[in-house]
């Protein structure tokens, strides 16, 4: 069950519009490192997560992303707002404002529209994890790429929260995968799958 | 900053450590200094979230109370009028922020 807080997790108040960037920063949104995969892929792999913990964890990443995705879904909204017709035909927005007008609809920057294939959810607790690991890197990486090329620092402000969120987020990540392999066979964790195998895991 | 914004930045930021000590404590469940620390802030959060309600918009469900919310009837059509609080505010994509 999730119920719903009427404010964002950090604040948003872009008052230049610009469709261009616009048009960037929507990969976080829909793209394959976005947040909207982030949290489908975290509270997907929950329920098969052989430790309680973990569960948990991926639970609370999950729903901390949802609420990222609204963060970056009002970034987009503000910098789409009343746009002039001039603008609605700013080169990388223009075939987006054709489809969707200034809707907000998840696709990567590249204009690959959102797809379940973006992320994973395998049913072995130590290939999820790493596969979260590598996630929050990767969504890292996209932070990074856009604040070095998106000079508006009501813009730059929110997306420098948000990646310092996959940093943390890699760290709680990294202390669940050693939670796990503690509870595995330390001559070799990587043998069995511990949520399908589970005769190997310590009790 | 008015005075709404300044409640509104201090929930945000109380929010934030129950957010961030959540995260922590999943893998750090006994932590004493920690524990402490989230069972402060999950308090200060509760009596903001409600002063902010008594002044302004319920923030989540549970703060809705139709005779008591927003004294200042800031961001309502309603006026005097006894209504569903809820949908009193700005939307936080609209500027229901700080």
């Amino acid at each position: 069950m999730w119920t719903y807080e009427k404010r964002l997790q950090f604040p948003v108040n872009i008052t230049t519009p610009c469709p261009k960037t616009a048009s960037l920063i929507i990969s976080q949104f829909g793209g394959p490192d976005g947040e909207l995969a982030a949290s489908m892929r975290y509270l997907s792999q929950r329920y098969s997560m052989p430790c309680k913990e973990v569960g948990g964890l991926l639970t609370d990443i999950g729903t901390e992303e949802l609420g990222h995705l609204e963060i970056i879904c009002s970034m987009i909204y503000q910098l789409t707002k009343n746009l002039t017709i001039e603008q609605a035909k700013t080169a990388g927005f223009d075939a987006y404002y054709v489809d969707h007008t200034t809707a907000l609809w998840p696709t990567a920057a590249s204009g690959i529209p959102f797809n379940a294939c973006e992320f994973q959810s395998k049913g072995d607790a130590i290939t999820d994890l790493v596969e979260d690991l590598a996630a929050e890197q990767k969504a890292r990486t996209t932070y990074d790429n856009l604040i070095r090329i998106i000079p508006d620092p009501e813009v730059r402000e929110p997306l420098k929260f948000l990646r310092e969120r996959e940093v943390v987020h890699f760290q709680r990540f990294g202390e669940a995968l050693e939670k796990i392999k503690s509870d595995l066979d330390f001559k070799n964790f990587y043998y069995f799958n511990p949520e399908f195998d589970k005769q190997f895991v310590k009790k | 900053m008015g005075h709404r914004e300044k409640l509104l930045q201090q929930i945000s930021e109380v929010s934030f450590t129950v957010n961030d000590l959540t995260l922590y404590l999943d893998t750090h469940p006994t932590d004493t200094k920690a524990l402490e620390a989230i069972s402060l802030a999950i308090k200060e959060r509760k009596q903001l979230l409600q002063t902010y309600a008594d002044q302004f918009e319920p923030l989540t469900m549970d703060c809705v109370c139709p005779d008591t919310n927003n004294s200042t009837k800031s961001h309502t059509k309603y006026g005097e009028q006894k209504h569903f609080t809820w949908a009193d505010g700005p939307l936080p994509w609209e500027g229901g922020t700080f």
